[in-house]
């Protein structure tokens, strides 16, 4: 895939809806949430991150209920899970290879 | 910090406003309810966080507008090309042919008038090249300068023509998805 690898507040966000789908301020929270605070997704930039992954159609936008008030929500979509795996195995690789390098050699 | 929230909300796109406008202000709401037992030193940091924030995704979606891509977009795009959705406006096209197709005909026309004036009347002589002094070119560029701020504003505006005109040919079909009109 082309758009790997994924920037890190792109990655939150997608995680962020793995288990469920999320409304804007709830997928700002859990961000921070797993994140611990390091990253803080203003509202633009929130906004501007889910329009470019609805656009790839990553993650699609659905209302929450069916009344004409109901708050739009966001969950991923089998592409964008698909994206997720590819970035978490590289991530996984990339890990096990700085680990293997990082850990002293014993003489 | 609401109500100046609610105004840098304006300078977004028309569309992406009508689109994503209600929602954006609903988070910034529960933003502020989030901050509002906080210390005033980190409700500002919060607000100008915020600010900040639509400043730039603002410009960003702009930019998108206008090429199609995201330059300094949170996603990183590797993906450099003309998007299918993006269509360069035809009267644009048109335009800029007929303004270089008059310039180019302009000066063919005085370059035969050039030409022909010493032949019929030998008594003007022949026409020397205008010698600019500071002032005229000074004068000149200013008028080159309205001109072709006056073209810009003109390819502007008719790419925001089209963008109104394709956002009212994708409202049926996304009826259900948009949620209603914007009341900010």
């Amino acid at each position: 895939m082309g758009s790997l690898p994924l920037s890190e507040p792109v990655l939150l966000i997608l995680l962020s809806l793995v288990e469920r789908p999320r409304h804007g301020y709830s997928i700002l929270k859990n961000v921070e949430e797993m994140s611990d605070g390091r990253v803080t997704l203003s509202t633009g930039t929130l906004y501007g991150a889910l329009r470019r992954l609805l656009d790839d159609r990553w993650i699609e936008r659905f209302k929450e209920d069916e009344s004409s008030r109901g708050r739009q929500a966001y969950r991923l979509t089998s592409r964008g899970r698909q994206i997720l795996r590819l970035e978490v195995g590289r991530l996984k690789q990339l890990t096990r290879v700085a680990s293997l390098r990082m850990v002293p050699k014993e003489m | 910090m609401l109500s100046l929230c609610r105004y840098l909300l304006y300078l977004y796109p028309p569309a992406h406003r009508y689109e994503y406008g209600e929602e954006m202000i609903a988070v910034l709401r529960e933003r502020q309810a989030e901050t509002r037992e906080t210390c005033a030193m980190a409700r500002w940091m919060a607000g100008a966080h915020e600010i900040v924030g639509l400043l730039r995704g603002a410009l960003q979606e702009h930019v998108r507008a206008a090429t199609g891509s995201h330059p300094w977009a949170v996603i990183p795009s590797r993906r450099f090309a003309m998007r299918s959705e993006f269509r360069f406006p035809k009267a644009t096209g048109w335009l800029m042919t007929l303004i270089l197709a008059a310039v180019v005909m302009a000066i063919e026309k005085a370059k035969a008038i050039q030409a022909s004036i010493p032949e019929a009347h030998p008594q003007v002589g022949p026409i020397q090249p205008e010698q600019f002094t500071f002032l005229t070119s000074v004068a000149l560029l200013f008028v080159c300068g309205c001109v072709v701020g006056a073209v810009g504003w003109a390819v502007l505006f008719a790419l925001r023509r089209s963008g109104v005109q394709r956002l009212e040919e994708l409202r049926p079909s996304r009826g259900r998805s948009s949620g209603g009109g914007l009341t900010i």
